[in-house]
């Protein structure tokens, strides 16, 4: 984690202990930490109570951020030619489930900016780029392909405490094996929050303010609507009533408490809450591919795809040699995957860029004969997760390096942030902010539009190229009619 | 010598045509995506025209290029007017050709043409309200009017259903054709004059109106001429009212009328489309016979968009059954199929007021549409609520909702929203997520949410099922 939060969280160092002594329970320790907060403000010297909520939900944001991108670049990995076809619904369902709980941890990004917008914080949708390290998981985040090791990993990561026996002792050496670290657990980040949030001296009435709610992303708009698992369980492999997406407008101290004991319960609690638990939906996979691969030498249900892969201004001149190690990046250098990996951080910038400004719009669709600004947003939200859905599946086909074969190591989604995430004051700003960022990607497929031709692909970047015209000239119109409003009456 | 035919059959076996009320119909055209403009409105493009003289019933020309225009000069809608095609097989050849007049004797060719509309009969139940047309059998290439009777007309009116014509196959152009032309889209009725629900007259309301002395609306200006009899003697169809009932439509009363205190009451329309058959028959030393469907309908005027659900979609369902085989389809034939429904999607969009639609509030008051809102709340007594979140649904952002699920999954990658496309058991669900379903927003003929076909359902399930993307596979059956 930057060091910037990272001086902030000394604490989890400090207060676990050592390594092979029994560590207090999570509630008996977050009880202390919070007299430590309220009584004798040692945590942090430069946080009042209410700075250090904001503080702890934008941690808890940046976590789940790179939990959602971990989980849906290991989903994406899923499948390929390779895959003896009596595997394809099996893995079918993994891949659903999996892309199931980044949903989740989607909701859960998507609930914490509720929460920071109903106490006046700033709006968090930024983290560090893979690999990297945080004080509450105990594994660097790293974006790698789905292996029985990597798997072990997210079970033991989403793994209750309390979790013991046989099956527990051989996913946790499995999982430490490559990462080490036995350390502090996402529950424990969510009691703290909800043991600050729900102290009344550490964060004041008046922070809670509920004429913030027509700004904060409601499950009607966001969830479309659809719960329990009525979207994204097809193959009803995942446990009934999964995915659950939790997307709630809170308005209240106890509201917002509410909503975080849940998502902590979903995915985080620190006890076996049940089968739709993510610890559980991991374990399922976990156990049933090591059933297979007992009786099956070969099997291996996903693409040979790299880890932590990175794309540069400019190709390199020579193809780095690729690294396996999770603390390892690797460099594109194929000459088409290069403008696609590009293609793939603009839309993936517009996405996060998007989510930034839509917190910002307030308010009910205000006519029906102009494009709305909060719908509009919204709709080029969903539009570019569906782009970054669809690039995603094609450069997990393409190679790493020019004239590299795919299958036998290929490419994938870079997911590299942005330098910056801030966008401009002024909303008509904004608005040229989304369509500087139009042209960028426009730029980009116009080279692909060159440099595919003749391939299956060309299709695609018609496809988008043509949608971001539309896009472009709807947001002409959001900004001339801002302009208009602006205009000083003469 | 003249080789054994076995069996003839015409072709297509069910041919629509559009109404209009231009002497010269539209030229042939096809409808195609440019692949350069992928989500662009469908490209009309000139197809191999074939043009007839009426007078002596040859084809005078077959041409290309020929320029595709929706109405003439004079503003006039161009009728549809579909050519069914006489194709058969001889001996033990199993190939289907199209039949010349070197193929058999054109003189044994026997047509017989009958087209109905009996709307009105449905409602009414009498049977003296079927308007039938019957042509009988004849061998001539007159261009013959085909003129609806009905017992319940006045003394010698008739409702013109259009024209039929035998091409006659010359050396030039030999293949034997025959041509449904239809009628002009104009509306018939029961009384010049207009009456109110409870049988009085419409006295004027604004002075554009033609009045007589007594302040009376002098003339129905929806109307072309009086045929229908409804007074002594006459039918009931002027006047006539339902509500709702067990044998009537879902919903029912779905003809021109006015509100009364028992229901809905008919202003005594007609209209001048129709449906009906073309039977041949061969009569050499051995018979054969053969027929084709053909209707009319309105004129298409975007057509350059497809609705989602189509007869074409029935058609292939009521032929091939719901249910694919493994070896059906290849993967791209699946995935081509699954981005043709999402594109007829955005084209409905396109046609559409979805704010309305949604159940939003445009303008001052609530409700001011047919919507499936009001529908769910006149049907079901459920509570009027739009169906979506009012902020997501203005058209533009639908639209390009639905065009970037399109853009998608051109990348190659399998669909994704099955969960999200309504079963054909979900009609009926009221709940927030079922209305919530897609095709949203729209009334299917049963009177509940509309539903893609199970066949088309089905092809995005097997579309979803794979776990490559097409742009890496080759093409072959599954």
């Amino acid at each position: 984690m930057r060091s910037r939060f990272a001086r902030h969280l000394q604490w989890t160092k400090r207060q676990a202990p050592p390594r092979g002594e029994p560590r207090p329970s999570a509630m008996a320790f977050v009880a202390q930490l919070a007299d430590t907060v309220a009584e004798e403000r040692s945590i942090s010297p430069e946080f009042n109570g209410h700075q250090y909520a904001i503080f702890l939900l934008h941690v808890a944001a940046e976590i789940e951020h790179a939990l959602m991108v971990e989980y849906l670049y290991a989903a994406y990995t899923l499948g390929g030619p390779h895959v003896d076809p009596k595997y394809t619904p099996l893995i079918q369902q993994w891949q659903e489930v999996i892309l199931g709980i980044a949903k989740e941890e989607m909701g859960h990004l998507i609930s914490v900016q509720n929460v920071l917008r109903l106490i006046s914080g700033p709006i968090s949708f930024d983290r560090d780029d893979y690999p990297f390290g945080a004080e509450f998981y105990p594994f660097s985040f790293t974006l790698e392909r789905l292996t029985l090791d990597s798997l072990a990993k997210y079970v033991y990561a989403e793994a209750p405490e309390s979790w013991s026996g046989p099956v527990a002792d051989e996913v946790r050496k499995r999982a430490t094996q490559s990462a080490g670290g036995d350390v502090n657990h996402v529950a424990m980040l969510y009691e703290l929050m909800i043991e600050t949030i729900n102290n009344m001296i550490l964060v004041h009435d008046d922070a809670f303010r509920a004429d913030t709610v027509p700004m904060q992303a409601s499950w009607d708009e966001w969830g479309r609507g659809y719960t329990h698992g009525q979207r994204g369980n097809e193959t009803h492999a995942a446990p009934a009533a999964t995915p659950e997406l939790i997307i709630e407008v809170v308005d209240t101290r106890a509201a917002a408490v509410d909503l975080l004991r849940r998502i902590a319960y979903q995915g985080e609690a620190n006890d076996d809450c049940g089968e739709n638990s993510h610890f559980k939906r991991f374990l399922t996979i976990y156990e049933r591919w090591k059933e297979i691969a007992e009786s099956d030498k070969n099997f291996d249900p996903s693409r040979p795809v790299v880890t932590n892969p990175i794309v540069g201004d400019s190709m390199p001149e020579k193809a780095p040699s690729l690294q396996e190690s999770a603390d390892s990046t690797n460099t594109i250098s194929d000459p088409l995957t290069f403008y696609w990996a590009h293609l793939f951080n603009v839309r993936y910038r517009m996405l996060l860029t998007g989510l930034m400004h839509v917190f910002h719009v307030a308010g009910p669709l205000a006519s029906t004969t102009q494009p709305s600004a909060r719908g509009q947003l919204i709709t080029l939200i969903f539009g570019e997760m569906y782009k970054v859905r669809g690039v995603a599946s094609l450069l997990v086909t393409m190679p790493m390096r020019k004239g590299g074969d795919p299958s036998k190591h290929c490419a994938g989604p870079p997911f590299q942030m942005p330098y910056t995430l801030q966008i401009p004051e002024r909303e008509v700003d904004r608005w040229r902010w989304h369509r500087d960022l139009l042209f960028a990607a426009r730029d980009l497929l116009d080279e692909l539009l060159v440099r595919e031709e003749g391939s299956p692909r060309l299709a695609y970047v018609r496809s988008i190229r043509d949608a971001d015209a539309n896009t472009i000239a709807v947001i002409e119109t959001m900004i001339a009619r801002l302009d208009k409003l602006a205009e000083v009456p003469r | 010598m003249k080789r054994t035919l076995r069996e003839i059959r015409l072709l297509p076996p069910l041919a629509i045509s559009r109404l209009g009320d231009s002497p010269e119909p539209v030229n042939n055209y096809n409808v195609e995506v440019d692949p350069k403009d992928p989500l662009g409105f469908r490209k009309i493009t000139s197809a191999t025209a074939i043009l007839v003289n009426q007078q002596t019933g040859e084809v005078s020309d077959i041409c290309e290029g020929l320029e595709i225009t929706f109405k003439d000069p004079q503003g006039r809608v161009r009728p549809v007017a579909p050519f069914i095609e006489l194709w058969g097989r001889f001996g033990d050849d199993d190939e289907w050709i199209h039949l010349t007049r070197d193929d058999i004797d054109v003189d044994n060719l026997h047509w017989r043409v009958r087209l109905g509309n009996v709307k009105a009969f449905r409602r009414t139940g009498d049977v003296k309200d079927r308007i039938i047309a019957d042509s009988g059998w004849f061998t001539d290439h007159d261009y013959r009017a085909m003129d609806g009777k009905c017992e319940n007309f006045l003394a010698g009116k008739v409702l013109p259903f259009g024209h039929v014509q035998f091409i006659k196959p010359t050396e030039q152009f030999p293949h034997i054709r025959f041509r449904f032309t239809p009628a002009e889209g104009k509306v018939y009725g029961s009384n010049w004059f207009v009456k109110k629900a409870d049988g009085t007259y419409q006295s004027a309301n604004s002075a554009d109106q033609p009045v007589d002395g007594a302040n009376y609306i002098q003339h129905d200006l929806n109307i072309d001429d009086v045929v229908y009899n409804s007074g002594d003697g006459g039918g009931k169809w002027a006047g006539y009212t339902e509500s709702t009932g067990a044998a009537l439509t879902i919903p029912g009363a779905i003809y021109a009328g006015q509100s009364g205190p028992n229901g809905w009451v008919s202003s005594g329309y007609l209209d001048d489309e129709c449906d009906g058959v073309i039977e041949v028959e061969l009569r050499a030393k051995e018979k054969l016979s053969a027929f084709s469907r053909i209707g009319a309908g309105p004129p298409a005027y975007a057509p350059d968009s497809f609705p989602i659900r189509t007869v074409y979609d029935e058609l292939e369902q009521a032929l091939l059954g719901w249910e694919i085989a493994p070896n059906d389809y290849t993967d791209q034939e699946l995935q081509k199929e699954s981005e043709e429904i999402i594109r007829r999607a955005f084209e409905t969009i396109r046609l559409m007021s979805t704010t309305t639609m949604n159940g939003n509030q445009v303008g001052p008051a609530p409700d001011i549409a047919s919507t499936m809102v009001r529908q769910d709340r006149a049907d079901a007594e459920r509570a009027f609520e739009p169906i979506m979140a009012e902020t997501i649904v203005d058209n533009l952002a639908v639209r390009a909702l639905h065009q970037n699920i399109f853009a998608s999954l051109s990348s190659g990658a399998p669909p994704w929203f099955l969960s999200v496309i309504r079963r054909f058991d979900e009609i009926g669900d009221l709940s927030t997520e079922g209305r919530r379903k897609m095709p949203a927003m729209m009334r299917n003929a049963d009177g509940r949410y509309l539903t893609l076909t199970r066949r088309q359902r089905e092809k995005i399930r097997h579309a979803a099922n794979r776990l490559t993307s097409t742009t890496e596979t080759k093409e072959k059956k599954r």
